[in-house]
């Protein structure tokens, strides 16, 4: 019901580079056009994730390697875990040892998908982008084309198509889209790479699932689409969202309770998500009987295609800014609503985060950082104090949750901070009794405060007592702290991307 | 060369001869085991704890095998006297971990084979302490109480030295020899209660109930052991248990009343108004029970408990132990009912507290740590299996209960302080800072499974969902279940979840509900569909 459910649900997905080693691979060397090949390349990517312990460092640079392939436009396609965190991206065609510089034209995390281009026209000499097709029947074969394992020479595997459905993304972490389940060999390295179906493009191969045989994924055309759709504005804005939590109404005495009309289907809508597209327009208690036309069924099904998905679907398959129209059983009458679709509210926090520096502020030898979903996934940290904060406030106190839960990470031992050497994950509420709503805002605060004052109180719902430090000591080790730990700069509270590093 | 072979010769000689006079040393003041023949038998447990998933049913039978030592109750005057114990009869006393949800209680003495059945008294999980009985005459001739002393501290003795039995087969009884490794305040997983233990090493034979000797008197008994290293109670707690366990109604040991932290720097110091550099511990959360619980407040910064004065971190100079933690002055210095005075700095003034000793108890929290003898509590309706959390739910979840349970619910346990659930917080805190005693804390009500019916069809998957409200009335308590049951909402039953549950509200038809639940009982051979 929840997405932070489902992220537990799926957690046994694992991306492809990550590890993955099918048990049976089958490679089967089929005859296939020669600029299907052609046009798809290694994409080897040298990054650098930060440390999210210790925010203001990198980790060592790390090499990875993964497949994408041309399509119009100059573009290649490829996953956006293949090119996260980029310092250095190299793509190598077929059997040719020489690599051209890349860079990332657009990435959308929350689909997994990127594009790059490549700095020398001389590389897309005799190359032909790939044309992309629909959505391929069930049990049909498909072919996937990658690098498996980095190898120097591209791998063809087939397979047949098992399921249609939507699942979890593993690189965002929370979204799920629609995906395509096959038996065909998805390995670490195929990831980016193209799967086929009589000669057209019908997906980018993704990610595997070690708990179950021969099963890969794919992400299908419609959502690739709606990715090149997004960005031809120069600016990718995200898949949107309605914004509801449903439950099913397949039992017929919870249909009886709400008066629904026989045959009618319909999913009860339990919660709405604040500052959602749902929000103000769809309410609690509402069944959600149609969208766009499409009627929903007792489990929140509607027929696309061959299959029944999810009716989510209506709006993945749209942009920010559409509309999205809705029939609902409302009162004992059925009601057409039509709703502006926006971006989840929260995203950023609740995804992974990548291609960014992680934002923190240190004060008296006090490391403060925004709670993310990198840093409550680093070892150690799903506290329960971190893990009401980032899960569940929001769902059960609505409106409750600031822009950003501060929290204290860590101390770096210094005289001023003497006594409070082991606190870590302190969550901030207030300063000298005044909210504290993010890390600009704390930064802001401090910098404001008078220079007669004589303390600092920072206060948590969670702890018993406050955290008390001598104003004018922090400020003048401020200095000797940063010194001390060798970091160059007390704050980063304003994001910066990789690239604005480089 | 010759030297050399001498030197080692001489060398030799003097570490045998070492070894030798130390040896004798602890033989010689090895204490005699007859007396224990009459002092102390063997016990043999069988017990079967709960199903906490299932909790009708109970899980496998287990043994136990241990101790118990013969005791007699101190007189007591001041209470009212419990009809289930006499002052003048002998009783065994041993661990209650021995004797917990046990099935049959067997003692054994030496020489006798025929095991005798003993009988649950009085118990104290909190303490690890119980108290059996056995109604044959027969098994009590020629046993004695045993006469307790207090245990001393190693500059206070003339040898480290501690005795124990070591039981090699029923009529084979020894003892073996350890040392004190240190007195220490502690507490176990399964409980919040924090009692002086001494801690013993180089007992390696040892095990529950076995009496624990120093200087030839019995000055405690073992708790728990293994490893080489074991903990002990000692005799002042052992005879402050007896004491109690004549009384009606029984209360445990003498505890603390709060919750305390050290103030970690000089700035904390200023911001509360406590003078520089005096010395003592802040309140930081005051207990529902326990000792200055009805005086001190949240934020009291406590620096003399009695004549004793608190040091930053908590510690007292105890006339036996020297620099020890304060809860230490509840093993000899303050016994329950007790007049105390505590001197805190409340807001910057130095003010003076008249309070009693008073004992730990064990229903002061929103998720009630581990109990024992009783059934667990349930109710079903429509295959809707409410439970109410408790610690012994959550250790369902195996030896990694604390990282694989579901973290919603552990929540609760372990911070359950924001959570909203009938507009108010339901926590513990907010329930011990209105000291209404009448005011019981709320308790987390959930829906641990649904057991499949027709009736339920669609709701299958939910479990351990927290319930809000039945039929719009909030649920604090198993008990609130079946009372908003009698109130149905227009021929429906509608039950409300906290968000977090895989769906969020249920209905279940009032006319349908009496058939499903007769089909529930007989399909799943579940004995009654509710157990209060």
């Amino acid at each position: 019901m929840f997405r932070f459910q489902q992220i537990y649900l799926f957690s046994f997905i694992y991306f492809l580079y990550a590890g993955v080693i099918c048990l049976t691979v089958t490679t089967i060397a089929l005859a296939a056009p020669d600029h299907i090949e052609k046009s798809v390349f290694r994409i080897t990517n040298y990054q650098q994730s930060p440390d999210w312990k210790s925010p203001w460092k990198m980790k060592p640079t790390s090499r990875g390697q993964g497949s994408g392939f041309l399509i119009h436009g100059g573009w290649i396609l490829t996953n956006a875990h293949v090119v996260s965190d980029s310092r250095m991206l190299l793509v190598n065609k077929i059997s040719s040892p020489k690599p051209f510089l890349a860079d990332v034209a657009a990435i959308a995390h929350d689909s997994d998908l990127a594009l790059l281009k490549v700095r020398d026209p001389e590389f897309y000499q005799d190359l032909r982008p790939l044309e992309f097709g629909g959505i391929p029947e069930l049990r049909s074969r498909v072919r996937a084309y990658g690098y498996p394992m980095g190898g120097h020479e591209l791998s063809r595997t087939e397979g047949v198509v098992s399921r249609i459905e939507f699942g979890t993304y593993v690189h965002p972490g929370i979204d799920s889209h629609l995906l395509v389940q096959t038996d065909s060999a998805i390995n670490p390295g195929n990831s980016g790479g193209p799967v086929t179906q009589s000669g057209q493009v019908i997906g980018v191969a993704f990610q595997s699932n070690l708990r179950l045989n021969d099963v890969g994924y794919f992400i299908p055309v419609p959502l690739i689409n709606r990715f090149l759709a997004d960005i031809k504005d120069g600016h990718y804005a995200g898949v949107p969202e309605i914004g509801v939590e449903t439950s099913s109404l397949v039992n017929k005495y919870y249909r009886q309770y709400l008066r629904l009309p026989e045959n009618t289907g319909g999913i009860l809508v339990e919660r709405i998500v604040p500052q959602s597209s749902a929000d103000g327009i769809i309410f609690t208690g509402d069944v959600l009987t149609k969208i766009e036309n499409l009627q929903i069924d007792a489990a929140g099904m509607v027929r696309y295609g061959e299959q029944q998905v999810t009716f989510y679907i209506e709006a993945e398959n749209r942009q920010i800014g559409d509309s999205l129209t809705l029939q609902v059983w409302r009162k004992g009458k059925f009601q057409n609503l039509t709703l502006i679709l926006k971006a989840p509210p929260f995203g950023a926090e609740m995804r992974n985060s990548y291609d960014k520096i992680p934002e923190y502020l240190i004060f008296g030898g006090l490391v403060f950082i925004a709670l993310n979903r990198n840093y409550i996934h680093s070892p150690g940290n799903v506290t329960p104090p971190l893990a009401y904060e980032h899960w569940y406030r929001e769902v059960e106190r609505p409106h409750t949750r600031r822009e950003q839960t501060v929290i204290i990470a860590r101390v770096l031992p210094t005289p001023v901070n003497s006594g409070y050497a082991n606190l870590h994950n302190f969550v901030v509420d207030s300063l000298n009794g005044k909210p504290v709503r993010s890390l600009a805002h704390l930064d802001k605060m401090l910098k404001k405060m008078p220079p007669e004052m004589r303390q600092v109180v920072f206060a948590s719902e969670w702890q018993n007592m406050p955290l008390v430090l001598d104003y004018k000591k922090s400020v003048e080790q401020q200095k000797s702290v940063l010194e001390r730990y060798g970091i160059l700069a007390n704050h980063n509270t304003s994001p910066k991307k990789n690239k604005d590093l480089q | 060369m010759r030297k050399k072979h001498l030197l080692f010769s001489f060398m030799g000689c003097s570490l045998f001869g070492t070894i030798f006079l130390f040896t004798c040393a602890l033989q010689a003041k090895s204490p005699e085991i007859k007396p224990w023949f009459h002092q102390a038998v063997l016990l043999k447990t069988y017990q079967q704890s709960y199903d906490w998933r299932i909790p009708w049913e109970k899980r496998d039978i287990r043994t136990q095998t241990g101790m118990a030592i013969v005791v007699r109750l101190p007189q007591s005057s001041k209470s009212k006297v419990s009809e289930s114990v006499d002052s003048q009869t002998l009783y065994l006393l041993t661990t209650a971990e021995m004797v917990a949800d046990a099935t049959l209680i067997e003692a054994t003495r030496k020489g006798i084979r025929k095991p005798f059945q003993a009988k649950l008294v009085v118990m104290d999980y909190a303490a690890n302490l119980a108290l059996l009985q056995i109604e044959k005459a027969k098994f009590w001739g020629n046993l004695s109480p045993v006469e307790w002393a207090p245990v001393k501290s190693r500059t206070n003795s003339d040898a480290n030295n501690i005795y124990t039995l070591k039981i090699k087969s029923q009529d084979e009884w020894d003892m073996e020899s350890g040392i004190i490794d240190r007195m220490a305040v502690g507490h176990r997983e399964v409980s919040d209660a924090w009692f002086p233990l001494l801690k013993l090493r180089g007992v390696s034979q040892s095990g529950q109930g076995y009496p624990l000797l120093q200087d030839n008197e019995t000055v405690g008994m073992i708790l728990e052991a293994g490893g080489g290293e074991a903990k002990a109670m000692q005799a002042e707690m052992l005879l402050e248990f007896l004491r109690h366990a004549s009384n009606e109604p029984y209360r445990s040991l003498a505890h603390r009343g709060f919750i305390w932290q050290r103030l970690p720097q000089g700035s904390t110091a200023d911001y509360f108004q406590i003078p520089s550099g005096k010395p003592g511990i802040w309140v930081s959360r005051v207990l529902p029970y326990g000792t200055g619980s009805d005086v001190l407040i949240h934020g009291d910064y406590l620096t003399k408990i009695g004549k004793w004065t608190l040091s930053h971190d908590g510690k007292v100079k105890h006339p036996e132990w020297g620099l020890s933690l304060f809860d230490l002055l509840f093993l000899d210095q303050l016994k329950v009912g007790d007049s105390v005075v505590l001197e805190v700095i409340r807001a910057g003034k130095p003010i003076v507290l008249k309070t009693k000793v008073s004992a730990y108890e064990e229903d002061g929290r929103t998720v009630p740590l581990k109990r024992v003898g009783h059934s667990p509590r349930y109710v079903i309706q429509g295959g809707f299996l409410f439970q109410e959390l408790t610690l012994n739910y959550l250790r369902m979840w195996g030896a990694n209960w604390r990282t694989r349970a579901p973290m919603r619910l552990r929540l609760f346990l372990e911070q359950n302080k924001t959570v909203m659930i009938d507009g108010k917080n339901k926590t513990s805190d907010s329930y011990s800072a209105t000291k209404d005693s009448t005011e019981l804390p709320p308790r987390i009500v959930l829906v641990t499974q649904v057991i499949p019916d027709p009736l339920n069809i669609g709701y299958q998957e939910l479990s351990n969902a927290i319930v809000l409200q039945v039929n719009g009335r909030y649920i604090n308590r198993l008990k609130d279940v079946p009372d908003a049951f009698l109130y149905p909402q227009d021929d429906f039953h509608r039950i409300d979840f906290l968000p977090g549950a895989e769906r969020l509200s249920v209905v279940l038809p009032v006319a349908e509900l009496e058939k499903s639940n007769r089909r529930i009982k007989n399909n799943f051979r579940i004995p009654k569909l509710q157990a209060l």
